[in-house]
């Protein structure tokens, strides 16, 4: 079985950043560095589900990432990833989702895997739509939301759990190929530890530009879905506004807020 | 006869043998040191079958001087004489006692079998026989002394340490008791008063039958003699030769028994207390570079280095570490005892048969499928044992034998680390100083950030020379209550006019956890990018607030080629006040306690320092009953800081502050280490003894004496 | 202009909060830009919702019946996709939930539509102008469109006041019948609902958190703490120390050594704030903090904070909740 997982390493922004001149972005210097939270878990799935196939299958990972994003794919290849592809070209900076996704999909059909695990989203940009879009593109049957995956090889099916609102779960089955946004808490993500990921530097780890996937020139371009016009600090005062007054006049005002806020 | 005998004052070796009886004597005097050769081969081919480490253990060049040092341990008892001086002497009783009857046995074979029937020459007569019976006798009797008291030991006192029930198992679990090791324990001591009493037994008949006309000390033989006053001379005849085959026999047969039995601590214990590390759990060793692209660690007994294979086999169950151990003094299911005694046990049960034996020897190549298997795993060491261990060098610094238990479970660890057996906290905090440089998931630049409150500039050591270069550490940066430390000791230097300055963003966090931990591969990278910031920088020497930075700059990062005097901030406190540069006045009237921090106590030997500056201060200091080497873990080392506790169990901080509110009228638990400020401000709190204790670290004590006192606090 | 398109959101019978709020958002740009607005709604019997989707300012009501009995991603995407070619909607509205996440990239994707998911603030500049949080909300990173025929956003729930229906007028709006080819689209099999497990508390996905530190110093305490977390409709999550005493399960722990929660709103009772439990929830889009010191660190991320005896609090609590 060939399980691609495609992954993306993802900037923390630091409480006391700064935005760069222009306002299109944080100055990089605030940001950390780190592979996306949920793809730690649909990595992991897919190097679970290999190892219960008897270990046959290949786990590919890929991402669309400059090559500071390489740090990620050492760390996926360090917990387990056969081989790592890493799409790149400027006009994938602060890319929106189905940019993204367009570039993933020129990837991905080429390898004909039997699965695609995505995370449900990125910790950073927070869009939960990459995955979906990529089905999109791929034309592949797909689940979002996945937080239970029983893969039955015989049938050639899984039967994933899907995580709706207030806790409630759908059971439902899907025939592969398909592609899975996985959620986290689905499993336990192995360490990746240090000495694996200086060994992950034997493992194969192609770069490729749009073109040499197969994108014509302006594909990239035309996908796109968004313009970041600017990027500004939410409406939000400085440190925390202050509730003065007795306990009760307190307590009144938390249950205002907390109403304000549910709503 | 026996008027010759008495006047030549000697003894027959063999009095009234037939050939043949000599003949099967020698026989199975033969066979008994064949038995003994074969069980000393048979754990050495063991041994070999240990890959992680250098086989002979030592080169043999330094082998003498570990030889001599081993020596000098083993007959002062130094080691066996820590924290239970009873056991200390009756120990010292049989060991002497022993050799020296042991000794004596060897004298009169070398006469018998050597130098008489050789060269005709008998020296075992006159004074050398009078003056080597009142020292057999003496210390034989000491021996039956020291036997009785460790019997009594066992069967009446019954200190906890001798409980060999596993912390590990649960009561009920198959391997819960080690009833097996009461057994031997019991056959052990018993064989070595039967041995004992039939020598004097033996010699009562003796000297009731011949009546050699003088005592001398030879009171055991000589009350025996007298009780067996009225003996026909055929019934004393004939206990003679009864009870010489039987002391004979026993006597053989323990020899025999030696290696296979707890006896064999006489070999192992002695090798491995010669052979051991000397910076044991101070200095972890590094991968070595030959077996890097192997799994790191211990994962089969076929990856132990020989030299802790053979230490497995000389733990004598003194129980010196189960009682020293914070972990299961708190209840948690880890005594290192344990530990080595479960290893000892897989390793025999692998090693067993012949094949083995000549193949191990051979090549050491020979390794059965015991050797391969996992080590950690629920009928093994559970690797919840493994993680309950908080590295703080307790067991390795009591063990009598110089078995290096920590430095054992930290190469279990990596190998647990390496297969991702590690709990998700961990793991996540791991990962969090993998990408940030420290344990607090801050940005780098703000590791500096602590100075922002000073009135003055703190020197940045990596754009200017400086004569300290202060290496502050994760929480003395980062944790708020600790900044206020480190800002006190900032202050501090400057009125004592130190030329000091820190690393700022450059500095990463040491590693001395991390790898204590067992993410070696970390430490590495973490060490590598400390030791590249530091040599960009010009200094003289380091000074750490934070003592487990200074345990791996000082003891670790020389092997990874990092080189340079470091001291803990509260040395060079002292050399300040010393030096009149700091001037204090004798004039806080507090009653302190203090609390030696492991990796500044055990791991550097450092205990004076401390308390000599809370006396300059004019603090009354209280000890508590652990103190010194024998301090207790706060709880935070190996990693423990970053694993969530088990609900409901007292913490190692909890027992601890126990301890010091049990002392009478005590109002500070004075601390000198980052990790204790977080641990026992916050054990205070939840163990409800806010009211009756504060904590203070050092340098806080010290600020408050300085003269004059407003320099330092302007208004 | 062109039309405005929401796609209502159903599930096991029932309308989906969210499906109110699109139509409010949908009314604004309706406001702005003149456009009509339609309101589809996909569901095996369609028209029983028609009636709670009558709000004012729905031009029409798109009644599209579905093969299958429960939602179904391939479905929904075909069914969308073929309105869209249809209707040629210039903006498209879908919740950003569970469901519609399941398909409305997929949509974007193969039609080459404008696109922003998880839509806070929505305006209308000559085409629409979507506001969306980044770096965990952190900022607002303000997306538009050029180019595009059509836009699909998808808006996050709650963040619009629900547009208020009237469904005692049903005829107020009309209805249209739209059959689509949606026979053999499903792409999978719907097995079964697995209800809502009490014993499963996830704190990582409760929207709603009472957290209570330290200061509560009593185990007896916590029964009063859960009813009133319950009273409010919230989750109770505690601080390390709670969970150390052994007095809550540590699937209930915010902080390093916990869970990392991003709840809507986070009520920290007696939290001093240790940078290990920040570390857990500073994310929480809104916090409130009550604590009797006011240097405590907590009110340094919180939104709202009062320097007040927790327990007094407890107590007009309470009296509030009735």
């Amino acid at each position: 079985m060939k399980i691609v997982v495609p992954v993306k390493q993802v900037a923390a922004l630091d409480d006391d950043f700064e935005l760069l001149g222009d306002g299109s972005g944080v100055d990089p210097d605030f940001l950390q560095l780190d592979l996306n939270e949920w793809d730690a878990f649909s990595l992991e799935a897919a190097l679970a589900l290999r190892e219960g196939d008897g270990g046959d299958g290949e786990v590919v990972v890929v991402t669309v990432g400059d090559e500071e994003s390489e740090e990620a794919l050492l760390g996926c290849l360090a917990r387990g990833a056969d081989r790592a592809l890493r799409l790149w070209s400027d006009e994938c900076r602060d890319a929106d989702p189905l940019t993204v996704a367009r570039l993933l999909a020129a990837a991905v059909a080429r390898e004909s895997p039997d699965l695609v695990l995505c995370g449900v989203q990125s910790s950073d940009a927070v869009n939960g739509a990459t995955g979906v879009a990529l089905a999109g593109y791929l034309e592949m049957p797909h689940v979002a939301v996945v937080k239970q995956l029983d893969y039955a090889a015989a049938e050639s099916a899984a039967t994933v759990k899907r995580e709706l609102e207030g806790g409630l779960v759908e059971v439902l089955k899907v025939r592969l190929p398909a592609l899975l946004t996985i959620q986290t808490g689905i499993n336990e993500p192995r360490y990746a530890n240090l000495r694996a990921i200086k060994q992950a530097r034997e493992k194969p780890l192609q770069v490729s530009t749009p073109e040499q996937v197969g994108l014509e020139a302006g594909a990239l371009a035309a996908a796109a879905g968004s313009r970041r016009r600017q990027l500004r600090p939410p409406d939000r005062g400085e440190g925390a506004e202050m509730l003065a007054g007795s306990a009760a006049e307190v307590a009144t005002r938390i249950v205002e807020i907390v109403r304000e806020r549910m709503s | 006869m026996v008027l010759l005998l008495a006047a030549t004052k000697t003894r027959p070796v063999f009095w009234h043998f037939v050939p043949w009886l000599k003949v099967v004597w020698y026989l199975l005097a033969v066979a008994s040191v064949a038995v003994f050769v074969y069980g000393v081969l048979r754990p050495i081919a063991k041994y070999r079958r240990g890959h992680g480490g250098p086989w002979p253990p030592c080169p043999w060049r330094e082998l003498p001087g570990r030889l001599s040092t081993g020596a000098r341990l083993l007959f002062s008892h130094a080691t066996i004489d820590r924290r239970d001086r009873t056991a200390g002497w009756a120990h010292r009783a049989i060991f002497y006692g022993f050799i020296v009857l042991f000794a004596g046995t060897v004298i009169l074979g070398f006469d018998t079998d050597f130098t008489e029937p050789v060269f005709g020459w008998s020296y075992f007569h006159g004074e050398f026989y009078l003056a080597y019976k009142e020292i057999l006798n003496l210390l034989g009797t000491a021996l039956v002394a020291g036997v009785l008291v460790m019997m009594a030991r066992r069967a009446i006192a019954r200190p906890a340490k001798l409980d060999y029930s596993r912390p590990d198992r649960a009561p009920g679990d198959p391997q819960y008791d080690r009833r097996v090791y009461r057994v031997g324990d019991w056959w052990f001591v018993t064989a070595l008063l039967v041995i004992a009493l039939t020598g004097f037994v033996l010699e009562g008949v003796r000297i009731a039958m011949d009546h050699p006309g003088y005592a001398g000390t030879q009171f055991g033989g000589w009350i025996v003699a007298q009780a067996l006053g009225g003996a026909s001379h055929a019934t004393l005849a004939g206990l003679r030769h009864g009870l010489w085959w039987f002391h004979g026999l026993l006597a053989i047969t323990f020899v025999a028994s030696i290696p296979y039995t707890k006896a064999a601590h006489m070999l192992s214990s002695f090798a491995s207390l010669s052979l051991r590390d000397p910076l044991a759990g101070k200095r972890l060793p590094s991968i070595r570079p030959d077996r890097a692209a192997e799994p790191a660690g211990y994962g089969a007994l076929g990856d132990f280095s020989p030299l802790h294979l053979l230490q497995l086999d000389a733990c004598t169950k003194c129980g010196k570490c189960h009682e020293a151990c914070p972990a299961n003094a708190t209840g948690r299911p880890l005594s290192p005892r344990d530990v080595i005694l479960e290893l000892r046990e897989q390793a025999n049960h692998a090693s067993a048969g012949i094949g083995g034996l000549l193949g191990g020897l051979l090549d050491g190549s020979a390794g059965g499928a015991g050797f391969t298997a996992s080590v950690v795993g629920p009928n093994g060491v559970r690797a919840e044992t493994v993680w309950s261990c908080m590295q703080c060098n307790a067991c390795v610094e009591i063990c009598p034998v110089g078995i290096e238990q920590a430095p054992i479970i930290n190469q279990l660890r990596r190998r647990l680390v390496e297969e991702g057996e590690l709990d998700s906290n961990l793991q996540s905090t791991l990962e969090v100083i993998h990408k940030s440089g420290n344990s607090f998931g801050e940005n780098r630049r703000k590791r500096g950030r602590w100075t922002k409150e000073l009135d003055f500039e703190v020197t940045d050591a990596r754009k200017q020379p400086v004569d300290v270069l202060w290496f502050v550490g994760d929480y003395a940066s980062f944790d708020p209550r600790s900044q206020r430390v480190t800002r006190s000791l900032a202050r501090l230097f400057r009125a004592a006019g130190v030329d000091f300055g820190i690393l700022y963003d450059a500095e990463r966090n040491s590693g001395n956890d991390v790898r204590r931990v067992g993410e070696e591969g970390l430490f590495e990278s973490l060490a590598e990018q400390n030791i590249a910031a530091l040599r960009d920088c010009q200094f003289k020497r380091i000074v750490t607030s934070d003592p487990h930075s200074l345990n791996t700059l000082r003891n670790e990062y020389p092997d990874l080629g990092g080189s340079w005097a470091v001291m803990h901030h509260t040395a060079l406190l002292l050399e300040l006040i010393e030096a009149g540069r700091l001037e204090v006045a004798d004039r806080l009237s507090y009653r302190v306690t203090y609390h030696d921090p492991c990796h500044l106590g055990r791991f550097q030997g450092e205990y004076d320092a401390p308390r000599s500056i809370l006396e300059r201060l004019g603090c009354t200091l209280i000890e508590m009953p652990r103190n010194r080497d024998n301090s207790f873990c706060c709880g935070a080392g190996g990693g423990r800081i970053w694993i969530a506790d088990t609900p409901g169990q007292e913490r190692p901080s909890e027992n601890r502050i126990r301890e010091a509110v049990g002392l009478p009228e005590v109002e500070l638990f004075v601390v000198s280490c980052p990790k204790d400020v977080t641990m026992y401000e916050d054990a205070i709190k939840t163990s409800g003894n806010a009211e009756q204790i504060a904590l203070r670290e050092l340098t806080e004590l010290v600020e408050e004496a300085l003269v004059p006192s407003a320099a330092l606090h302007p208004a | 202009m062109s039309d405005v398109l929401v796609i209502a959101e159903t599930r096991r019978g029932e309308l989906r909060e969210v499906s109110l709020e699109l139509i409010a958002a949908a009314l604004g740009v309706k406001q702005a830009s003149g456009a009509r607005l339609l309101v589809a709604i996909l569901d095996q019997e369609p028209e029983r919702f028609a009636p709670s989707l009558s709000a004012d300012g729905v031009d029409e009501l798109l009644l599209v019946p579905t093969p299958t009995e429960h939602f179904e991603a391939h479905v929904s995407q075909r069914a969308l996709e073929e309105l869209i070619e249809a209707e040629r909607p210039g903006l498209v509205l879908l919740g950003h939930t569970i469901d519609s996440l399941g398909f409305g990239p997929a949509v974007a994707a193969r039609r080459g539509l404008g696109f922003a998911s998880d839509v806070i603030s929505l305006s209308w500049e000559d085409g629409p102008v979507a506001g969306r949080g980044a770096y965990g909300d952190k900022l607002v990173a303000e997306l538009d469109f050029p180019g595009k025929d059509c836009t699909l956003l998808m808006l996050r729930p709650g963040t619009f006041e629900a547009a208020e229906a009237d469904p005692t007028h049903p005829e107020s709006v009309p209805t249209r019948s739209v059959e689509l080819a949606l026979d053999g689209v499903a792409a999978t099999e719907h097995v079964s609902f697995d209800e809502v497990q009490e014993s499963d508390v996830d704190i990582t996905k409760a929207p709603f958190l009472v957290s209570i530190g330290r200061a509560v110093e009593d185990k007896d305490e916590i029964p009063r703490f859960e009813a009133l977390a319950q009273r409010l409709g919230a989750t109770l999550s505690v601080s390390r120390p709670l969970v150390d005493a052994g007095w809550m399960p540590s699937a209930r722990q915010v902080g390093q050594s916990g869970k990392t929660v991003k709840p809507r709103v986070y009520l920290a009772l007696g939290i001093s704030g240790a940078v290990q439990h920040l570390a857990g929830m500073r994310t929480a889009e809104t916090i409130i903090a009550v604590n009797t010191d006011p240097e405590a660190p907590i009110f340094g991320v919180a939104h709202y904070g009062a320097v007040a005896d927790l327990f007094e609090v407890v107590d007009e609590l309470e009296q509030v909740l009735g």
